[in-house]
């Protein structure tokens, strides 16, 4: 299938001190889509966000958005580009409130321009879309582990990004929360944003996404629609039969 | 070159290794504990008082002394740790940061206002010295040539120390990621406050050869400190090779600078140094990294 | 609630400040040399605290703008200009002498920022004593002699004001976010599109500024200077002590600390004429110890604090994994 790439990687790969972490992957992702991303632990998942997010270079190949190679741009950049991310291990500005982690993503990434009044109220809009509203002057380090979750979220959000890269948000929560957290997803993809998310719980993976990028030592091994990713005998008896979430696949 | 130059270097070249072994004390402390004890250039000092107290009061010489001090600064070292360093090293990270700045700053104003109670003229060094050597019309104190053997020594010992003990590959073990020591079962407590404890050793031990050499002043421990800092950003961490040859381009350039341009100006070199790296090669600095 | 905080803060500084503003006229001429220090000191640690606290980088160097201040006052009212030509130019030389060192400077972080800017204030030092020609060498240097006692105390209480202002107004704006945000977590930060190269650097010349201006105006008060007044272990330490005593990174932190140490020195010191580095030294220790977020963040003073809104960040230092333990 010809998909019109928004992002587009080209031949990415990434060697740490003579070990490749990752070897030529190419992927493509459609406008206002929700890609996966899978594999098992050390195949190089985060380390591709890293990479198309600007934390760090690739050694080769290119990043693509919007037609503009961006992989040899800062993170600071790329965010004003319309890219942004959240962190595995959660990373939200500990002592702040709540309000002004999202007051930071709103501050300096696309829409900076913003005055100081509707930056506030655009805030807010963006709390109350994860559920925060209520804890927008707790400090963010007091939040739950979920909570953390959803306000790195919103901090992304609140860089009114094109491109929303999310690194395991569901992983870790109750099955309560989980359900939750799909919703939110879906609808931050509702309101035109696209979505690349790693993901080790199969469920989510199947239910939210139109194509899966299994990665296995830094090596694509497949990029389809996640029921033939299933359906592929090789896939599942390789890589998802090593998940730890095994049984949701039967979910 | 001339018998002057060479002397000069000579005299650097031992002054580096002073530095570079107090230094190597510093980084090592540095990569196992996490914290940067400020209070390190004290210990130098302390070492020279005390070589010096031996010499002027009990005829000892200096090669003792310098072997006299690592036991007794071993000692403190881990009193040092256990009392000021160890209670703090549990806090998150960046309170560990603001704690230990804190912690070891003022141990440092502490140790440096006492000694100048107690010591309020500068020691002018030890008149020690063998009978000189003479190399080709070149006249070498052989009591300089024995130090810079000495310290030679104590690096080699030290380097083995690290590469064959189960200690000291503990020690560089816990200076490759505390985590993971610990997930292997390293001590980390007991193998910090020795690394701490050696590390305090290494500067006194410096320091009973540094009073051979130079004026000693209870003021000088934390200008000493950062000159350690200049020789580890010079050298790299946890590295005893890095450390000496990082301390002897500071003792070279400092020995240089108060030839040439006079003694006043060799106190700016370490910082100007610090700086120059800092400009022309960070990416390589771990102090970028940290 | 939070709004009634606030405005009782702010009426009773400006009460205060009133009150300090009336002193000479009360007749406690003691009272007036005591409260000009106070505020020397006052507005070292605020300024201070705009890197040390609000950008989390301890800038140990923090006097080294005071005593270019200082000194480039000294020397301009010696070249025959006024003092109201003179502080700019000392204002203008220490903003530049602090814009080139955040280049280096700002590679390190950490420990590793605050040892290298500690060796910054020797580096002066040893300068001013070498330089002998422009600033007299270690016997000091003299500035045209005159009576200043009160205009320098009207200038400093209003120099003190200001910068209470300026750190009010750098807390509230999104550049003072961005410095929070850079102390939390420099690299996400970054990630967010924060410029914090450019905005570390602009903290510290913004920090410089105060420094400078009140070193200009101290030694128009003294009438004389030396290396050892204006960059000994003292003056370097005594405001950040200040600050960190208090509490860093909000604003009353640094009053409650100026306060209580130039209360402590004054009826120390004059007892007790030795060890005053070493009580220094123990007091770090014991802050490091057991409370690096200063008095402000005892557990039963932070709810009062909280209560005032001054919109900064009393929560750093919370230790809250420990707290939600059951």
């Amino acid at each position: 299938m010809a998909v019109n790439g928004l992002l587009e990687c080209r031949k990415i790969s990434k060697i740490f001190g003579g070990i490749e972490a990752l070897t030529d992957v190419d992927l493509k992702v459609a406008p206002n889509s929700i890609t996966g991303v899978i594999g098992p632990n050390g195949s190089g998942k985060t380390t591709l966000f890293n990479i198309i997010s600007g934390a760090l270079p690739p050694t080769g190949g290119d990043v693509i958005f919007k037609g503009k190679k961006i992989s040899k741009m800062g993170p600071a950049q790329v965010c004003r580009l319309g890219i942004a991310r959240t962190y595995q291990l959660v990373r939200p500005f500990n002592s702040l409130s709540a309000m002004e982690n999202v007051l930071i993503g709103l501050g300096f990434g696309r829409a900076a321009s913003m005055a100081k009044k509707d930056r506030v109220a655009e805030a807010f809009r963006i709390l109350r879309m994860v559920g925060l509203e209520g804890k927008m002057n707790h400090m963010a380090g007091s939040l739950t582990l979920v909570e953390k979750k959803h306000l790195e979220i919103a901090r992304a959000l609140a860089t009114a990004p094109e491109v929303l890269l999310l690194d395991e948000v569901v992983s870790g929560l109750n099955p309560t929360e989980v359900t939750r957290t799909m919703g939110t997803i879906q609808q931050i993809r509702e309101s035109g944003i696209t979505i690349i998310m790693i993901e080790h719980i199969l469920k989510v993976v199947l239910s939210l996404c139109e194509r899966v990028l299994v990665l296995d030592h830094g090596v694509r091994i497949a990029e389809a629609p996640p029921e033939e990713v299933v359906r592929d005998a090789g896939v599942i008896d390789a890589y998802i039969g090593k998940f730890e979430d095994e049984e949701d696949l039967h979910a | 070159m001339s018998a002057d130059l060479i002397q000069l270097l000579v005299g650097g070249v031992l002054l580096g290794g002073i530095y570079g072994l107090a230094a190597f004390g510093l980084s090592i402390t540095f990569g196992v504990l996490n914290v940067l004890n400020l209070a390190h250039g004290e210990f130098l000092m302390l070492g020279s008082l005390l070589s010096y107290g031996l010499f002027v009061g009990l005829g000892i010489n200096p090669f003792i002394s310098a072997v006299l001090v690592i036991p007794v600064f071993m000692l403190l070292g881990v009193f040092f740790y256990l009392l000021l360093l160890k209670p703090i090293m549990d806090k998150p990270p960046h309170q560990l940061l603001v704690a230990s700045i804190l912690v070891t700053m003022g141990a440092s104003l502490f140790i440096e206002d006492v000694t100048s109670f107690f010591w309020e003229r500068p020691v002018t060094g030890i008149s020690y010295s063998l009978p000189p050597m003479e190399f080709s019309g070149v006249v070498i104190s052989s009591t300089r040539l024995l130090i810079l053997l000495f310290i030679f020594a104590l690096a080699c010992g030290m380097q083995l120390y690290l590469k064959k003990t189960f200690v000291g590959k503990s020690i560089r073990a816990i200076v490759q990621g505390r985590e993971g020591a610990k997930m292997v079962g390293i001590p980390i407590s007991r193998v910090s406050a020795l690394a701490f404890s050696i590390g305090m050793a290494l500067a006194a031990s410096a320091g009973a050869f540094y009073v051979t050499l130079f004026t000693v002043t209870p003021v000088m421990g934390i200008p000493l400190t950062i000159k350690y800092l200049c020789v580890v950003v010079l050298g790299g961490l946890g590295s005893i090779v890095g450390s000496v040859f990082g301390g002897l381009i500071l003792g070279i350039a400092e020995t240089l600078t108060a030839y040439y341009w006079g003694a006043e100006w060799s106190p700016t070199i370490a910082f100007i140094l610090l700086i120059i790296i800092l400009i022309i090669k960070p990416e390589g600095l771990f102090g970028a990294k940290k | 609630m939070s709004r009634g905080g606030k405005k009782l803060f702010y009426s009773v500084v400006l009460l205060l400040w009133a009150f300090l503003a009336a002193l000479p006229f009360l007749g406690f001429s003691y009272g007036v040399v005591w409260v000009f220090l106070l505020a020397v000191y006052f507005t070292l640690a605020l300024s201070y605290d705009i890197v040390g606290g609000y950008l989390g980088y301890m800038n140990l160097g923090h006097a080294s703008f005071f005593g270019l201040g200082a000194y480039t006052t000294a020397i301009l009212l010696n070249q025959g200009f006024n003092l109201f030509s003179a502080l700019p130019g000392a204002m203008l030389l220490a903003a530049a002498f602090a814009a080139v060192i955040s280049y280096p400077l700002f590679r390190l972080r950490g420990a590793y920022f605050a040892l290298a800017t500690f060796g910054l204030v020797s580096l002066i030092e040893v300068l001013t004593n070498n330089l002998r020609d422009l600033t007299g060498g270690s016997g000091g240097i003299s500035t045209p002699p005159g009576d200043h006692t009160l205009p320098s105390y009207y200038l400093v209480l209003a120099v003190a004001g200001g910068t209470m202002v300026l750190s009010q107004i750098i807390a509230r704006s999104k550049f003072g976010l961005a410095l929070f945000s850079i102390r939390e977590d420099e690299e996400v930060a970054k990630a967010f599109g924060v410029p914090t190269t450019l905005y570390k650097g602009l903290a510290l010349i913004i920090s410089s500024v105060p420094a400078s201006v009140v070193g200009g105006i101290y030694v128009w008060h003294m009438t004389y200077i030396s290396p050892e007044s204006v960059f000994g272990l003292e003056i370097a330490l005594s405001p950040i002590i200040m600050a960190m005593l208090g509490g860093t990174g909000i604003m009353i932190g640094p009053l409650v600390g100026a306060v209580f140490i130039t209360l402590v020195q004054e009826f120390l010191w004059t007892k007790v004429p030795y060890f005053h580095l070493a009580m220094y030294g123990t007091v770090l220790v014991l802050l490091g110890r057991f409370m690096p977020g200063g008095l402000v963040r005892i557990r039963w003073i932070r709810p009062f604090i909280q209560r005032l809104d001054l919109g900064e960040a009393v929560d750093y230092f919370r230790n809250v994994d420990a707290e939600r333990m059951p």
